[in-house]
């Protein structure tokens, strides 16, 4: 194997697999037309599109084939999440339960859950959503409210969740809930996952609309809800580490670098026809690209230390905070290359959507301070 | 794949990496640290030559690692020796050395020993004579001999050359650099394809990108051991939240310039300096080096203070090397436009992003 083709997660499996996925992604736009987006993972939900990845392959790459996975590995799948990405293709449907219902279940969950929901989401019909933020706790985590009592047979669930994105439409929302009082000596402690379904009695779903009129978010109300044992995920009181122990693959993936990859791609091949005349902006284009490339770079290198078991939580925790920021200044970037160019229909919208999605890029998933501030303490300063 | 862990180290390297070239990078690490501590103090400007440890370089064959051909190394093996040396700030012309050492090879002449330098410059060539000035060339002065690159139209002519009268001043760094008219029979040059000319200016910059990533683990390394000792309000500077993010910010351009160099390394190692897939990787990485420099070095100075802006003070030798490299083999922005043509260019901009279409140069 080569070193530059390893870098550029171009060895000749991957490769294979890559152009396959873009095969894909052309007969299937054609075929049942959808549009390129931008921030398609938080907002283009197209179920049936799901399940068409799913039939073609392209879906619970990571989950083994007994469980109705492709069995294959981490590279793997971030090679197809990428051309997804770039191709602006309408992915959020299955998003998270692929990205951390999966993970989390191979894991920690009993083999009743994973031979329940694994096979679905790989089929991609399964959804879900994340309960962890709420409203006292957003950055500080660790100062949720929820509580989760027991009960004979389980326990009962109370409290509420904010920003739950997609959990309107998820069939699961795992929850992160406080099992035992907490010890302000070690927060970290006496808190637990559960696997909630939506449609649980007591369980109140509302929409928080976003700036651009999109729904995504939500609070989620609980109200005495009851999940029985077989529905804990992991062990009782390991659900800070359970959450937050898989976060470097999360992290680094292509979706905080790439969130806006369609619009800078089609930008630079809109204005082809007439490229700018003035060498500034040629270089601008030069350097953002570069940007990009650095990134990518980075975070296909934590992608493998990750997949060795060797660490890299803190090169993970950077390319979060460096891969979000691009994400934000290309949209600026993007902006100036456009001025005084005709657009043609999609542009425009893309442009807008960016622009509306841009103050997200930097808070979900956990606030860049708080990273940097993990990146500090990885420097051996806290 | 030793071009992998070529770069490796950083503040957040736990230990060196375990392979083939473990030993050669403990020999750097041990030279470098020597030499940096032998430094004369106070220090004074410009730069001296460190004869002492480039006797040992010559003595250890890593002064032209690349040219011996007994030796097998490539450039993963030279990527270790330039940054190691780098993050020691080194005051020796190892990366010229190499460079001269490629290009008279490449021209079929022979080469004194010792220490060497590169001269490139765009010449007139006019009845038989070829004529013109290089500027910025490093170490003019102490080079046993200086490989002229002098780039016509439709050539590069290439020569040794001995004894020459060097204009010199020195660089933001304090690195002596010369100026060198040249008026020299064409016979007495070598002619050459352009191509030859870009590829010097490609491993140029290519020298420069990884040394600059060895000065910036150094200025990152001092400015956590300084946050970490200096007290002000009752406490260290790095208990506070501004300094911790500010650190955090200079590791992050760090790790992505490191990993783009990473990819030219690479490209290097797998198809030589000739190949596109290097000119794209170089050029990539050079940009980055350009955009991570000014970053880290405004950072690592802020978190000095005063202290760090004096000569006395290690962090300068670090912080202006880098800056002085980015200037070198090719600006920011030269580099910047040769890839936002290649894209505007490419009817697949994603594959160029991928590294797939690295084939768009002009």
């Amino acid at each position: 194997m080569q070193a530059f083709d390893a870098l550029c997660a171009n060895e000749p499996e991957l490769a294979k697999l890559r152009m396959s996925v873009r095969e894909f992604l052309d007969v299937d736009m054609v075929e049942h037309g959808w549009r390129p987006s931008v921030d398609s993972w938080m907002s283009s939900w197209d179920e049936e599109f799901s399940v068409r990845l799913a039939s073609a392959g392209f879906l619970g790459l990571t989950i083994p084939r007994q469980y109705g996975g492709q069995g294959l590995g981490h590279l793997h799948r971030y090679v197809v999440t990428e051309e997804l990405l770039a191709a602006g293709a309408p992915v959020a449907a299955h998003w998270i339960a692929d990205r951390q219902l999966a993970p989390a279940l191979l894991a920690y969950g009993s083999e009743e859950q994973r031979g329940q929901m694994l096979p679905a989401i790989a089929a991609g019909r399964l959804y879900s959503a994340i309960g962890m933020s709420e409203h006292g706790a957003g950055s500080d985590l660790a100062g949720i409210q929820t509580k989760a009592t027991l009960t004979s047979g389980g326990w009962i669930l109370n409290g509420t969740k904010v920003w739950t994105s997609g959990a309107h439409l998820a069939h699961t929302i795992v929850v992160l809930a406080r099992s035992s009082p907490a010890d302000p000596t070690n927060r970290h402690t006496g808190l637990s996952q559960f696997l909630v379904p939506r449609a649980s009695p007591g369980l109140t779903i509302s929409p928080v609309p976003a700036m651009s009129g999109e729904h995504h978010f939500n609070e989620v109300d609980f109200a005495d809800v009851f999940v029985p044992d077989a529905a804990v995920l992991g062990e009782i009181g390991d659900g800070w580490r359970q959450a937050t122990a898989e976060l470097s693959f999360e992290r680094s993936g292509p979706e905080r670098i790439l969130s806006t990859a369609r619009l800078i791609t089609a930008a630079i091949s809109a204005t082809r026809s007439e490229p700018p005349s003035d060498e500034r902006t040629v270089g601008q284009v030069g350097e953002l690209l570069a940007r990009l490339i650095s990134l990518r770079q980075l975070s296909i290198m934590v992608a493998r230390a990750l997949a060795d078991g060797r660490p890299a939580a803190n090169q993970a925790a950077l390319v979060k905070d460096l891969g979000t920021r691009f994400e934000q200044n290309s949209v600026d970037a993007i902006d100036e290359l456009l001025d005084g160019t005709t657009l043609d229909a999609d542009m425009p919208s893309m442009v807008d959507t960016a622009r509306l999605h841009q103050p997200m890029f930097t808070l979900r998933g956990g606030t860049n301070e708080v990273l940097r501030g993990l990146v500090a303490r990885g420097m051996g300063v806290r | 794949m030793s071009a992998l862990n070529a770069l490796a180290g950083g503040v957040f390297a736990t230990s060196a990496p375990e392979d083939d070239d473990t030993d050669l990078r403990r020999l750097v690490e041990e030279l470098g640290a020597w030499a940096f501590d032998a430094r004369p103090r106070p220090r004074s400007l410009p730069e001296q030559f460190d004869d002492a440890l480039w006797d040992q370089l010559e003595q250890t064959g890593l002064s032209r690692l690349t040219s011996t051909p007994d030796l097998e190394a490539g450039p993963s093996e030279l990527a270790i020796v330039l940054r190691g040396l780098a993050r020691h700030a080194a005051a020796v012309p190892i990366a010229e050395t190499e460079l001269a050492a490629w290009l008279a090879g490449r021209a079929g002449q022979s080469l004194p020993d010792g220490p060497l330098t590169v001269a490139i410059a765009d010449a007139d060539i006019d009845g038989g004579r070829i004529t013109g000035t290089a500027t910025e060339v490093p170490w003019a002065r102490i080079a046993h001999a200086v490989v002229l690159a002098a780039r016509t139209d439709k050539a590069v002519h290439v020569g040794v050359l001995r004894g020459l009268n060097v204009d010199e001043h020195y660089n933001v760094a304090g690195e002596p650099s010369g100026r060198l008219t040249f008026d020299i029979l064409a016979g007495d040059l070598t002619q050459l394809d352009p191509a030859v000319g870009h590829e010097l200016v490609r491993r140029g910059a290519w020298t420069r990108c990884v040394q600059i990533v060895g000065n910036l683990d150094a200025a990152a390394a001092l400015a956590v051991a300084h946050t970490r000792h200096r007290i002000q309000f009752g406490r260290p500077l790095n208990a506070f939240q501004s300094v911790q993010q500010a650190l955090a910010a200079m590791a992050g351009e760090i790790e992505r310039a490191r990993a783009a160099t990473t990819l030219a390394v690479a490209a290097a190692s797998d198809f030589g300096f000739a190949a596109h897939q290097t000119d794209y990787a170089v050029s990539v990485a050079k940009v980055v080096a350009g955009q991570a420099v000014p970053a880290v070095c405004t950072i690592a100075h802020q978190l000095h203070g005063a202290i760090g802006v004096t000569l006395e003070h290690p962090l300068p030798l670090f912080t202006m090397r880098s800056q002085s490299a980015i200037t070198d083999y090719g600006s920011t922005g030269w580099h910047a436009r040769r890839l936002g043509r290649m894209a505007f260019a490419s009817d697949k901009v994603w594959d160029v992003v991928v590294g797939n279409d690295v084939t768009g140069w002009e």
